[in-house]
């Protein structure tokens, strides 16, 4: 097992770091059998390896895990809203937890301190506050440095009017004591400052590292769920062997080959970035296989280190000829490092460069080393994490929650390698390096009148497949176009409108398209609302059902991967799916709500079903089926076909149009993070008129008008077609 | 089924069975355990497309597998008659007729809940709304029959009712025999109408959305079958109402607006 060839080498070289573990507190690597034992040192602000490691701190700081994530609306709403369908479940536990699951055992541990996850609530207990906090988790197991608290009741319990978002435990006054708005999800006080959980993933998290936590991982394979084990300690592992003694034995850089080798792979990565959701999927069975495990289920809501795992980057088998790890692009000078060409099936593509890293000092040179000790520049990782994100908080909130310092997502500068840092920036030239389409194999003819066929090849050079990651939400789409030589629209496909939204307060077209969705469902999330009286977790009172949901013109998804038709919207984000089902024909108690799809018929009354029914839910608490396969994978071109009718003679004479050729053929690959319609459920169910009753504070239309930006554009392709008579 | 496809079938399984056990490069079992792209049935079929360069299959032996592999001729090869072939064998393990497999309803729960195996299995949607689709123009009968099918499996699912309304239209245009042909433009329109009762536009869409239609598609579908019938007036009211559907929301035939207006301008 890795983990003890870990300990074991750990062992000897304990010896050789002359007296820098010896201190006299100690703590043990939990759930080894051969525990290595280092100097406690309490989990750190990154501004503790901020004077020696200035470079890291910056970059880190752009990155969305380290940077704005615990201030983020999104993330705040999105963990809100699965609290609100659940009865606040996924908030976490401690050790001190008095819940009693419905087994009668004892729930005082959430989804990091679990040994085995052997009961869905332990899953649930600080679902998303583990993955993207597990250190200030950690820290919460002692009452006097927690910062987010359990909530009183949960369940049945659970009461909404005193539900706070995380982030407003992420703040601390001048003397560092946690300061809470005086009311729920207020603007931060004047003179509040980040606590020391509000920067999420930081140095410490991955230089604590302690090997895979393969108990922990639902196939015990160290995938998914922060299944690792955490050392605070002393003990950082860094990239390389035999660093310099750090000044001051601030800490001890390790010599661990097995730990540096594991961080430098991709497996570090995986044990993060597979997301097993815990809830019944009816068209996949998955449960936990460690030993009690059976009961937990899972579906898969990201699946982007499994992607990589099994995909051609993770194999010489890729245009590279080496494996291409997660750091190659995201911690390396990717996009910024020249470019190569290469073929891929029959496209001809040139793109970004991986694997190529910068030359710099590992530590600030100077102060950073025992008796000055010098450093010489070596090849270097970056800490910019670039992904496909931006914050929906103005530059000044930003400020206001994370430090007067933090920087401006859209300002332009570029750091001492002479790279963009600004994540906006950055986010813009990765997507551009994330696929390539080519209309080669189009028809080159029509005849005025008929009909032809337009094929985009698309092709993903991700090193997972595209959009990875919340993928079901990230929407990256088509958006082709047919127009004749004088710029008249024969078909459009990926296209926007603009439009009222009335149900956020929009009630006439705002001149913006960021905010608006594609055109091939048109759906409203029920948000819930406030009830008073017993709360009941995951009824229609609490919203996530579609309250509004029918087919738009344009609806390519459906009608290509159900139907085989080809025609309308190639959409590349996956799907969140529940199947509602029929209720038992006896009477239950409490009343059976499974087989209500949440809206009415034309006469008012609540359609119910009779067979299993499914369809698209945008709140992944309610789903019970995903689709991981409507993404790109890498490095396999898709042909999609759009069979276009052009009008007819008559109705061109009674347009008054004459066509004239060649016809032209734009075919490009957008990207928007979230889709506006899922942004306006949050919206609404974290806003006043909510189950909490209370407003938030996280998301306005206003703010989505001002803050969500798509990239359009990240590659394209033109051909013209010729128009017989 | 033909003889002769269910002899292929059948020679289908017994070289699969012949792989299995001879230790051969697929033993049904084995790399589905192994494989996350694999998905094992709980209780219902994954009813999507999966690339099927990461399923590994290399014989075909069960509905799902059969269809997935004519999703893949279909999509990836264009080889439209390998997927009718394969989604047919596909059926022949998952039919409503021969009882291979079942619509979920209040009678497969057990006890108030859904087994995680359904004995049979569930009928897929996928398939029949795949085969259908392919068989509109050669055989419209057999399609309407597929979709048919889909809506028992699924009377919600949105999308089915046009496809049937497509294909009478389909039968329609084919057909010499003018009663005939009657019959399916009705058919067609009553099925576009059910279409549309599927997704209403209440009180509660238009305050949420501002839209006062929907279904853009289907109303200009049936705008087109009320002019051929020469029904005007009923052709010139769908046509308003496809006018108030695209109002925010335009079309992939964007033409067809204006069009609509100059049509509604010229009808009485």
């Amino acid at each position: 097992m890795p983990v003890r060839r870990y300990i074991a080498i750990a062992l000897l070289v304990l010896g050789w770091v002359a007296g820098l573990g010896c201190g006299t507190t100690q703590t043990q690597v939990t759930g080894v059998s051969n525990p290595v034992q280092f100097q406690a040192q309490p989990f750190q602000r990154p501004e503790a390896c901020l004077p020696c490691h200035q470079r890291q701190f910056d970059e880190l700081r752009q990155a969305v895990k380290a940077g704005y994530r615990n201030a983020s609306p999104l993330f705040n709403g999105l963990e809100a809203a699965g609290n609100l369908i659940n009865g606040g479940l996924l908030r976490p536990v401690y050790s001190d937890s008095t819940i009693i699951l419905p087994d009668g055992t004892l729930l005082n541990t959430n989804m990091f301190s679990s040994p085995i996850l052997t009961e869905t609530r332990q899953v649930q207990a600080g679902f998303c506050f583990t993955c993207h906090n597990a250190d200030a988790e950690t820290v919460g197991e002692n009452p006097q440095t927690r910062e987010v608290p359990p909530l009183p009741g949960l369940g049945s319990m659970f009461d909404p009017t005193i539900f706070r978002p995380l982030r407003d435990y992420n703040l601390v006054d001048a003397n560092g004591n946690q300061l809470i708005p005086p009311q729920i999800g207020a603007y931060p006080p004047a003179g509040a400052q980040p606590s020391l959980g509000a920067a999420g993933i930081t140095c410490d998290f991955c230089h604590d590292q302690n090997g895979p936590n393969l108990d922990r991982s639902f196939q015990h394979d160290g995938f998914g769920n922060t299944s690792l084990y955490l050392n605070q300690t002393k003990e950082k592992v860094g990239p390389f062997l035999f660093p310099v003694a750090v000044k001051n034995n601030f800490h001890v850089a390790s010599n661990d080959s097995n730990k540096i080798a594991f961080l430098r792979a991709g497996a570090f990565c995986n044990t993060c970035h597979d997301v097993r959701l815990p809830n019944n999927n009816l068209t996949s069975n998955e449960v936990n296989i460690n030993p009690g495990g059976q009961n937990v289920q899972v579906f898969r809501l990201e699946n982007l280190s499994t992607e990589w795992q099994l995909g051609p980057y993770n194999s010489t088998n890729n245009p590279f000829g080496k494996v291409v790890r997660c750091q190659d692009c995201h911690m390396s000078l990717f996009p910024y490092a020249g470019n190569t060409s290469y073929e891929v099936g029959d496209l001809s593509v040139t793109s970004p460069t991986p694997g190529v890293f910068p030359t710099d000092y590992a530590a600030v040179p100077g102060l950073s080393t025992d008796q000055n000790y010098p450093l010489q520049k070596r090849q270097v990782v970056t800490h910019f994490f670039t992904g496909v994100d931006v914050p929906l908080l103005s530059a000044q909130e930003l400020k206001d929650r994370l430090g007067s310092t933090y920087p401006d997502p859209y300002a332009n500068s570029i750091d001492t390698h002479g790279l963009p840092t600004a994540i906006a920036v950055r986010r813009q030239d990765l997507l551009q390096a994330a696929t390539r389409v080519s209309l080669a194999h189009s028809d080159t003819s029509v005849a005025s009148g008929g009909s032809f066929t337009v094929r985009v090849e698309a092709v993903s050079l991700t090193g997972h497949r595209f959009p990875a990651g919340f993928s079901q939400e990230r929407t990256a789409y088509i958006q082709l176009s047919v127009t004749d030589a004088n710029g008249f629209v024969l078909y459009q496909s990926g296209y926007v409108v603009d439009k009222p939204h009335p149900n956020t307060g929009e009630t006439s077209p705002d001149g913006n398209l960021d905010d608006e969705d594609v055109e091939h469902v048109h759906a409203v999330v029920d948000p819930g609302h406030f009830a008073s009286g017993a709360y009941a977790p995951g009824t229609t009172t609490n919203g996530g059902n579609n309250v509004v949901f029918e087919l738009g013109p344009d609806d390519g998804p459906e009608s290509r991967v159900s139907e085989g038709k080809p025609e309308g919207l190639v959409l590349f984000r996956n799907e969140l799916t529940h199947i509602f089902l029929p209720c038992p024909s006896s009477s239950t108690n409490p009343p059976c709500t499974t087989d209500l799809v949440g809206r009415t018929d034309a006469q008012g009354n609540q359609i119910h079903v009779q067979t299993a029914h499914f369809e698209e839910t945008f709140n992944a608490a309610l789903a019970n089926s995903v689709d991981n396969y409507r993404s790109l994978q890498p490095l396999q071109p898709r042909i999609f076909e759009y069979q276009i009718q052009l009008p007819t003679q008559a109705e061109l004479q009674t347009l008054g149009v004459t066509l004239k050729g060649p016809l032209q053929i734009h075919a490009q690959v957008n990207f928007e993070h979230f889709p506006p319609l899922f942004l306006r459920y949050l919206t609404q169910t974290t806003g006043a008129g909510g189950p909490t009753g209370n407003g938030l504070n996280l998301l306005t239309e206003q703010s989505i008008d001002s803050l969500l930006k798509n990239v359009q554009n990240i590659s394209e392709a033109d051909t013209s077609v010729t128009l017989l008579p | 089924m033909s003889s002769a496809l269910r002899l292929l079938t059948l020679s289908w399984l017994l070289l699969g069975v012949a792989f299995a056990q001879s230790g051969g490069v697929y033993t049904p079992g084995q790399f589905q355990t192994t494989n996350p792209n694999y998905l094992l049935p709980n209780p219902f079929y994954f009813e999507g497309r999966i690339d099927w360069n990461l399923l590994g299959i290399t014989l075909p032996l069960n509905a799902w597998e059969f269809m997935e592999r004519g999703i893949h001729y279909q999509d990836d090869l264009d080889d439209t008659a390998s997927a009718i072939a394969d989604y047919e064998t596909a059926l022949t393990f998952n039919s409503l007729q021969n009882g291979t497999c079942q619509i979920v309803t209040a009678a497969s729960l057990v006890n108030g809940v859904l087994p995680s195996t359904l004995n049979p299995a569930p009928c897929i949607f996928t398939l029949r709304l795949r085969l259908g689709y392919l068989q509109e123009q050669s055989n419209p009968p057999y399609a309407i029959q597929l979709f048919q099918e889909v809506l028992k499996i699924d009377p919600l699912k949105l999308g089915v009712n046009s496809l049937i309304g497509e294909t009478y239209v389909i039968e329609a245009e084919q057909t010499s025999d003018p009663v005939a042909q009657a019959q399916a433009y009705a058919n067609a329109i009553q099925a576009y109408q059910a279409e549309l009762a599927l997704s209403p536009v209440t009180a509660v869409t238009t305050a949420l959305t501002g839209d006062t239609a929907n279904n853009a598609h289907v109303h200009w579908a049936l705008a087109q079958i009320y002019l051929t019938l020469n029904q005007l007036s009923s052709a010139k009211s769908e046509l308003q109402i496809y006018l108030q559907a695209t109002q925010w929301h335009s079309d992939v035939y964007p033409w067809r607006i204006t069009l609509a207006n100059k049509l509604i301008a010229t009808l009485p």
